[in-house]
């Protein structure tokens, strides 16, 4: 997807190329001086800040990481958002391969409806679901347990990555799939080693588009989670800046906190994010 | 498509083969089954018991008692409503302007003009977006910080002291000032999917236009637009859909306040059923979202012509 930008050489000046850049990185100050202030911040003690609001910190305070790190329970955080993050994106990756490969492979009664039921899943937002799912936990007594985020965030997941891989999937040229019949591979065989290896770029595409997506899903745990011992990352963070309100050398240590291993994830993975974020937001969810 | 059940079926059905032919007939429903239940389990069930709880007048605790459709009248004589909704589709209008011109603007710099480090300074604009709403909130709240944030120290170092103020304070600022914070996310969405469909434009188009002695407005004008009108179709649909259901920068930062000033209908939701404790009235709220939702989202699907290869 992502072509080198200019694939034919035009002849430009050397100055108008620089001017361009020159536009580019003025527009990126705005990403860039926010981030940078946040972190100057994270670094201040409250005299500094007061004093000297904009400038670089005049004495690291390096403590604010270690008194954020330890009031705002990070780890805590941290380790829950990785434990509804990982079952969820595994769930809808592999239910929705299943569903998928049987709309892309074969003909069956009911097919049409059944694929028309899972579409208005795409239609219907979470968020408007949340006082329904909040008192089916009840029931279930799984309020404050992860699996009140992991189950909805599952099912929730899975219209737009089936409708993504059946696409894909139905795309897969016949001659190779026809080749694994006749060699003998029985359905299952089929999916197992001929789709799945070849699906693997669609695959990594929904895995990410959902990996983001519940990392940063705040809504339902807002609802669903109260014990403080259960809160995701972003519910936590959002706690942590309503008790140290005042604090900001505080705070933006827990905002650099949980900013910072989401950026080196993304710089190191960044091509497979942007595919996948653009593929999962064309679904409107 | 070739028939497993059909293919399987040709072959002579001889003992040792039994288990094979079992393997081949596996029923299609059995590969659907495992995501049919999750998905009609949480989400087709929450759905149907969202519209049962707006029939009933219940505070969560206590046993219900039907209530038939009034909560659907009180929500259209619902002042608080009204204007929870107006806010949704203000800042919905808002979205489909402002983030889609600035990311189109955005993806022609960045694919079409000669400059340096297209790909890195696509890796510094697209970067907002993997972070959470809760983060950005985090940020933007010490940025609009009436004493020691950005905005208003910057204003007073130039002499503006008049300008600075509590922008989430006021009320006719704070919805602004919370579209100006969820934007600095939302651009970098729109300007990935305009450079990938700008990136898939034939360049002869652009050699022909030149040729023909077009210059840039008249090459943006009759190639660039007309070529990328399916993304741009897309997009604005895409974010209307996620605009409208703007929360979580509005609940993190102001819950809706000053007053009513930057309620929005989710928020709204949460307070009827869990605030005020008025279940029933909550759902029905959730409800009104979600029919305009879904109106936009079906428009989407059949403009994207989702059902064209089923067959």
């Amino acid at each position: 997807m992502m072509k080198t930008a200019n694939r034919s050489r035009r002849k430009t000046s050397l100055v108008q190329s620089m001017a361009y850049t020159a536009v580019a990185g003025l527009l990126s100050l705005i990403v860039i001086f926010p981030l940078f202030w946040v972190i100057a911040t994270s670094l201040k003690d409250r005299a500094d800040i007061i004093r000297n609001p904009l400038g670089l910190p005049v004495v690291y305070q390096w403590s604010n990481y270690v008194d954020a790190w330890r009031e705002g329970n990070f780890g805590v955080y941290f380790v829950n958002s990785i434990l509804v993050v990982i079952p969820t994106a595994a769930g809808v990756v592999c239910l929705s391969l299943l569903a998928a490969y049987a709309f892309a492979m074969f003909r069956f009664r009911g097919k049409n409806i059944l694929f028309t039921f899972f579409l208005i899943g795409m239609t219907v937002p979470l968020g408007i679901l949340v006082i329904p799912i909040f008192y089916q936990m009840v029931s279930l007594k799984l309020v404050n347990n992860l699996w009140a985020l992991i189950l909805p965030q599952t099912a929730v997941g899975l219209p737009f990555a089936i409708l993504l891989l059946r696409g894909f999937i139905s795309e897969l040229p016949k001659e190779i799939l026809d080749a694994g019949r006749i060699d003998g591979c029985s359905n299952w065989g089929i999916l197992r080693h001929i789709v799945m290896p070849l699906s693997r770029p669609a695959l990594l595409s929904v895995m990410i588009f959902n990996i983001v997506w519940v990392w940063n899903q705040f809504l339902l745990p807002v609802v669903l989670i109260q014990k403080a011992s259960a809160r995701t990352l972003p519910q936590g963070l959002s706690v942590f800046m309503g008790r140290y309100g005042a604090d900001f050398g505080l705070l933006m240590a827990g905002a650099t906190i949980s900013f910072i291993p989401v950026v080196i994830v993304y710089i190191i993975f960044q091509r497979q994010f942007i595919k996948g974020i653009a593929a999962g937001a064309l679904s409107g969810v | 498509m070739a028939d497993a059940k059909q293919l399987a079926g040709e072959r002579p059905m001889l003992a040792f083969t039994a288990k094979l032919a079992w393997q081949k007939n596996v029923s299609p429903y059995f590969f659907i089954v495992p995501a049919l239940l999750v998905y009609v389990a949480f989400f087709v069930f929450p759905l149907v018991k969202l519209v049962e709880l707006s029939l009933y007048k219940w505070d969560g605790i206590l046993p219900r008692k039907f209530n038939g459709l009034r909560h659907y009248q009180r929500l259209l004589v619902d002042d608080r409503f009204w204007e929870a909704l107006s806010h949704n589709f203000s800042w919905m209008i808002a979205a489909i302007i402002i983030p889609v011109i600035l990311g189109l603007m955005l993806a022609i710099l960045l694919s079409r003009s000669s400059m340096f480090g297209s790909i890195f300074f696509r890796t510094i604009f697209f970067m907002p977006q993997v972070f959470s709403s809760v983060t950005v909130a985090l940020i933007w709240q010490w940025i609009y910080n009436p004493s020691y944030g950005a905005i208003n120290v910057g204003l007073r170092a130039i002499g503006l002291d008049y300008l600075a103020q509590g922008w989430l304070g006021d009320s006719d600022l704070v919805l602004p000032a919370l579209f100006i914070a969820w934007s600095w996310v939302h651009y970098g969405f729109t300007m990935i999917i305009f450079i990938a469909a700008i990136d898939a434009v034939d360049e002869a188009l652009f050699d022909a236009a030149k040729v023909d002695g077009a210059n840039l407005m008249a090459q943006f004008r009759h190639i660039l637009l007309p070529s990328i009108r399916g993304a741009l179709t897309t997009i604005i649909l895409v974010t209307a859909i996620s605009s409208f259901q703007v929360f979580d920068m509005v609940y993190v930062l102001t819950r809706g306040g000053p007053g009513d000033a930057s309620m929005v209908v989710p928020v709204y939701m949460l307070e009827s059923a869990f605030t005020l404790r008025k279940v029933g009235y909550g759902a029905t709220v959730a409800i009104a979202m979600g029919v305009v939702i879904v109106g936009f989202s079906v428009l989407f699907l059949v403009l994207r012509g989702v059902y064209k290869d089923t067959d």
